[in-house]
C-alpha cells in the first residue's frame, strides 16, 4: 500500500510543479546575486547567503534558509494535507477503506508518502542549490569560514551540509504531521492545509513576542533555524537537539491523534 | 447515543495520557527540589571570590530591561542592557577564555588570552586585537553571572549579605545569596544571587532598582537578569578558547575609548578624593583625570569629555522620557543605572555614569571642579 501511495504521489504533476516552484525563488536569488555581486552583509538576510559569492559551496544552505519560513512549510502542509481529505473530498475514501488492508495501514502508507515528499523536496532544493551555487559563484578553494571564525575543510563543510538537510527534514515532518492530522478531520484539503498553516503562523508571531516567553521552548517552529547552529565551533548542539526532541513530541502526539481520529470515525465520502 | 464510543473513547484516552505526560515532563523537571547547605552568606561569598580558578564552560541568557537614550553615541551599551543576550563560554582561566555572544545568523566572540583579547565579529568579518585597559566600557561578557558575581560581591561586607534558600539551575544545587548596599547613595535596592554549591561559581544574577521612578523599573521585576541554562565543569580545551584571525578577514587594533582616557583636556582641575560622600577608588592605570567613585555595588564614574562630545550626548538625554534639566545639567534613571552630563560653572563638562540615585548624581555635580588653566 506504501508503494501505491508513493506512486500515485511522483506521478501526479502538481507534486512537482510544487517542487519546482519551490526551488525558482532560490534559483532567483542565485542569478540576481550573481549579476549584480551585490549579497548581503554577515548576518544580514537569510542565513549563509553572505557568503555565497565568495564560497557556492554553501548555496544548499542558504536556498534552504530561503525557502524554510515560508514556501517548504506550504508545499509540505499542500501535500500533506491533501492526504486523507483529498481522497474524501474525491469520494474515493469509502471505497479504499473498502480493501481488507485496514485504516490503520492506510495511514500509515499516507504517513509514509507524505514524508517521503518533504524528504525529496527538501533533498530537491538542497541540490538545486548546490548546482546554481558552484555554477554560479564557483568553490573557494580556501574552505569557508564558519560563524566563530575559524575555517571549515570541504569534507567538513559537505558533513555539517548533510546534517543541515536531515534537521530541516525532520522538523518539516512535524509540519506533515500537523496537516495529516487536519486532514483527518475534515472532508476539505484546502480547510487541513490552511489548519496547519494557521498553526504555524500562530507559532512563528507568538515566538517574536517577549511575553510569551515561556511558551517559546514548546512552539513548532521555535527551533526551525537551528540549523545554523552547525557552522559555529564548536557546533551548538543544544538547540539542535532540542528541536529534534520537540519535533519528535509533536509527531508522536499528532500521529497519535491522527490514528485515534481516522481509525474510528464515520467514512461517508 | 453515547458522545464516543468505547472504542473510539480508549483511543483518545492513550492519546489524551500521552499529551498529559509529555506535557507535565518539563514542569516535573523544574520542580525538582534543590539541596540546600547549611553556609552562611560569609562563607558563599568567599567560595564566589575563590571561583576564578574554576574551569567550566557554559550557555547564558542574558535580559536588561534599561531604555539608555544612547543609541547615537554607545550603540553596544544601549543594547546590551536592554536586549536579551544569548552567550557561550569557555573558561580555563581569568586570563584564557572565550565568550561568544550567538544570534540567529552569526555572532561575536571574545578570547582572552595572556596579553589583551581578540574580538570576532561575523557580521562585519573583523578580529580586533586590544590590549586589557584598566577601564573600559562594559560588554556581554562582562555579564556572564560567574563574573558578574565575583565583581558584585568583591568589595560587599558581610552585614550586608544574607541567605535566601536555594534552587536548581542549570541542573545543578544553588545556594541563594541577597546583597543589599548599606550606602544610601545607591540605586540597587537589592542583588540576588544563585550560587553553585560545589564549586562556588555564580549561576544566576539579579539585580533590582531601587528607586521604583526611574525609566524602566517595574517593581518586583530584575533590571537586569542573567543566568547559566548549561554549565559543566569539565575544563574546555585550550584550541577552543585560542583565537587566529581567519583569512581574508579584517583585523584592527582597539586603543580604547578616548572618552575614558580623560576625554583630552589636561587642563582640568584634578577631581577631589570625595564627592557627595562617595570615596575616590585608586585604580591602576586609569588616567588621573578620570574618577571612579564609591564602593562595592555602589559606583560612579566621572569623567570629563569634550564641548562636542558632551552637546551630542546632552542632545539625546535632553529628549530623553524621565531626564531632568536644571542649571546642573541633565540627568537620568534608567533602572539602577543613573546618567548625567554636568556643567560646571565655567563651561567644564563631564559625564557622570554608575550606580547611584538621582540626588547623588546632583550632589556630585555640585562638587565638581571648574576648568583649571585656560578656563
Amino acid at each position: 500500500m506504501i508503494a501505491v501511495e508513493l506512486v500515485k504521489l511522483f506521478r501526479r504533476p502538481r507534486t512537482w510543479v510544487t517542487i519546482a516552484l519551490l526551488n525558482a525563488l532560490p534559483v532567483l536569488v542565485a542569478v540576481l546575486l550573481a549579476l549584480t555581486d551585490l549579497g548581503p552583509r554577515p548576518g544580514e538576510g537569510p542565513a549563509f547567503l553572505s557568503a555565497v559569492l565568495t564560497n557556492g559551496n554553501l548555496y544548499p544552505l542558504a536556498a534552504l534558509a530561503i525557502v524554510l519560513p515560508l514556501f517548504l512549510p506550504i508545499a509540505v502542509a499542500v501535500v500533506a494535507g491533501d492526504s486523507v481529505a483529498g481522497e474524501a473530498q474525491g469520494g474515493t475514501l469509502r471505497y479504499l477503506l473498502a480493501r481488507p488492508a485496514g485504516r490503520t495501514r492506510l495511514l500509515v502508507a499516507k504517513l509514509v508518502a507524505a514524508f517521503v515528499f518533504v524528504l525529496v523536496a527538501v533533498v530537491v532544493v538542497a541540490a538545486v542549490g548546490y548546482v546554481t551555487g558552484s555554477v554560479l559563484f564557483g568553490v573557494a578553494p580556501t574552505g569557508t569560514t564558519t560563524f566563530s571564525g575559524t575555517t571549515l575543510s570541504s569534507q567538513q563543510i559537505v558533513v555539517r551540509t548533510l546534517l543541515a538537510i536531515g534537521y530541516v527534514t525532520f522538523s518539516m515532518l512535524g509540519v506533515a504531521a500537523f496537516a495529516l492530522f487536519f486532514s483527518t478531520l475534515t472532508d476539505s484539503p484546502l480547510g487541513a492545509t490552511l489548519g496547519a498553516l494557521a498553526v504555524l503562523i500562530t507559532s512563528s508571531l507568538l515566538f517574536t513576542l517577549d511575553a510569551a516567553s515561556s511558551i517559546a521552548p514548546y512552539l513548532p517552529t521555535r527551533y526551525w533555524l537551528s540549523y545554523v547552529d552547525l557552522f559555529r565551533d564548536p557546533i551548538l548542539w543544544r538547540d539542535i537537539v532540542r528541536g529534534v526532541g520537540l519535533q519528535a513530541v509533536y509527531l508522536v502526539v499528532l500521529l497519535g491523534a491522527s490514528w485515534a481520529n481516522f481509525t474510528t470515525k464515520d467514512v461517508t465520502s | 447515543m453515547p458522545l464516543l464510543r468505547p472504542r473510539s473513547a480508549l483511543r483518545w484516552s492513550l492519546v489524551g495520557l500521552l499529551v498529559l505526560l509529555l506535557a507535565a515532563l518539563p514542569s516535573l523537571v523544574g520542580r525538582l527540589p534543590a539541596a540546600d547547605a547549611d553556609r552562611s552568606a560569609a562563607d558563599l561569598r568567599a567560595a564566589v571570590l575563590a571561583s576564578g580558578d574554576v574551569a567550566f564552560s557554559g550557555y547564558a541568557q542574558s535580559a536588561g530591561g534599561l531604555t539608555l537614550p544612547l543609541t547615537d553615541t554607545f550603540t553596544g551599551i544601549a543594547d546590551l542592557f536592554s536586549d536579551r543576550a544569548t552567550m557561550r563560554t569557555w573558561y580555563r582561566s581569568a586570563q584564557d577564555w572565550r565568550t561568544d555572544v550567538v544570534t540567529a545568523t552569526g555572532e561575536t566572540g571574545t578570547h582572552r588570552d595572556a596579553t589583551g583579547t581578540w574580538t570576532w565579529q561575523y557580521e562585519d568579518d573583523e578580529a580586533t586585537r586590544a590590549r586589557v585597559f584598566p577601564l573600559s566600557l562594559p560588554i556581554a561578557p562582562d555579564l556572564l553571572p560567574s563574573d558578574l558575581g565575583r565583581r558584585l560581591l568583591s568589595q560587599a561586607a558581610d552585614d550586608e549579605l544574607t541567605r535566601t534558600g536555594a534552587e536548581r539551575i542549570a541542573g545543578r544545587d544553588a545556594l541563594g545569596l541577597r546583597l543589599v548596599p548599606a550606602d544610601v547613595a545607591s540605586s540597587v535596592s537589592h542583588v540576588d544571587l544563585w550560587v553553585d554549591a560545589a564549586t562556588g561559581v555564580t549561576l544566576r544574577v539579579e539585580v533590582f532598582g531601587g528607586d521604583a521612578s526611574a525609566v524602566g523599573v517595574v517593581t518586583g521585576e530584575p533590571a537586569l537578569s542573567t543566568g547559566f541554562l548549561d554549565v559543566d565543569f569539565t575544563e574546555p580545551a585550550a584550541s577552543v578558547t585560542a583565537f587566529t584571525p581567519p583569512p581574508g578577514a579584517d583585523v584592527e587594533t582597539d586603543e580604547g575609548l578616548p572618552v575614558l582616557d580623560g576625554g583630552r583636556t589636561p587642563d582640568q582641575s584634578p577631581l577631589p578624593a570625595e564627592l557627595a560622600g562617595l570615596p575616590r577608588q585608586d585604580v591602576e592605570g586609569v588616567e588621573r583625570s578620570v574618577g571612579v567613585y564609591g564602593r562595592g555595588i555602589t559606583q560612579l564614574v566621572v569623567v570629563p569629555i569634550p564641548g562636542r562630545f558632551a552637546d551630542r550626548l546632552r542632545g539625546q538625554l535632553d529628549v530623553a522620557p524621565g531626564a531632568v534639566l536644571d542649571d546642573l545639567g541633565v540627568r537620568l534613571s534608567a533602572g539602577p543605572l543613573g546618567l548625567m552630563i554636568a556643567t560646571g560653572p565655567r563651561g567644564a563638562t563631564y559625564l557622570l555614569a554608575g550606580t547611584v540615585t538621582s540626588e547623588t548624581l546632583a550632589s556630585v555635580a555640585g562638587q565638581l571642579p571648574t576648568t583649571g588653566g585656560r578656563g
